[in-house]
């Protein structure tokens, strides 16, 4: 429990960016199904 | 975003903003300390509340006014979008309420006044949902987006200016000045302008998403 508290900056850092990861991912990947549909 | 490029600059962008919004030693405001590292989020989220719903007030009028369908639909992904972001903020504002006040929900004014607004644009998309004639469903819902735009900015701006309220002085306070350090400035500015370029890219998709569905139903 430490390390969490050591490095409480970094671990909501890890945290945030993570969950930015994951929404942005999930919208490229819709993108990427909107484009296929438009072109078909 | 037609250019694939701009969203990769867009997530580096922001993922930069986070990282020098949390890590970066800060001034703080006031007596705040840590937790005013809030409102390079919580302030954007509104922001881009505030710019959804009013771009859901002008495709409404562009509705009435042309009577193409589309106007519709891209003033109900607005306001999903709106509706979207000020629950965010909504959420994110009692969390930090919890380490500032103490609560995570004490009816300030304006806890009460972005609860009623999530309410009216709530009621938007009961209504939306009860007509199953587009045409009819169009012109009501777009008379709706009006008059619930025209309340925003009393609810955003004006009432928790009137009432006494424990919220922190708006960015743009009464006396027209912003209260910030230069560097706070800096990113708070750059994490508006990402929210909103995430705004404008979500709402794209929408839009293309919903064009496809119109291509389907012909």
């Amino acid at each position: 429990m430490d390390f969490f508290t050591q490095n409480s900056y970094y671990v909501v850092l890890g945290v945030v960016l993570i969950i930015w990861l994951g929404i942005f991912s999930y919208l490229v990947s819709i993108e990427k199904k909107i484009t296929k549909l438009e072109k078909e | 975003m037609k250019k694939p490029i701009l969203k990769y600059i867009l997530f580096i962008w922001l993922a930069v903003v986070f990282c020098v919004a949390i890590v970066l030693p800060i001034p703080g405001i006031g007596n705040m300390g840590d937790r005013a590292r809030i409102i390079f989020f919580h302030v954007p989220m509104a922001w881009v509340s505030v710019l959804a719903f009013t771009m859901g007030l002008f495709y409404g009028a562009m509705y009435l006014k042309k009577k193409d369908i589309i106007y519709d639909y891209k003033a109900a992904a607005s306001a999903g979008l709106g509706l979207l972001f000020s629950i965010l903020a909504t959420v994110t504002g009692a969390i930090w309420a919890k380490f500032d006040w103490g609560t995570y929900w004490n009816w300030d004014p304006r806890q009460t006044s972005i609860f009623v607004l999530i309410l009216i644009y709530g009621a938007y998309f009961a209504l939306r949902s009860a007509i199953e004639s587009d045409e009819t469903r169009a012109k009501l819902s777009s008379v709706y987006t009006i008059l619930a735009g025209i309340t925003v900015p009393f609810f955003i701006f004006i009432l928790p200016r009137i009432v006494e309220t424990l919220h922190p002085d708006p960015i743009v306070n009464t006396q027209g000045k912003i209260k910030m350090d230069g560097k706070m400035q800096g990113i708070f500015f750059s994490s508006l302008a990402g929210f909103t370029a995430l705004y404008l890219w979500i709402f794209s998709l929408k839009v293309r998403l919903v064009k496809l569905m119109m291509k389907g139903d012909e």
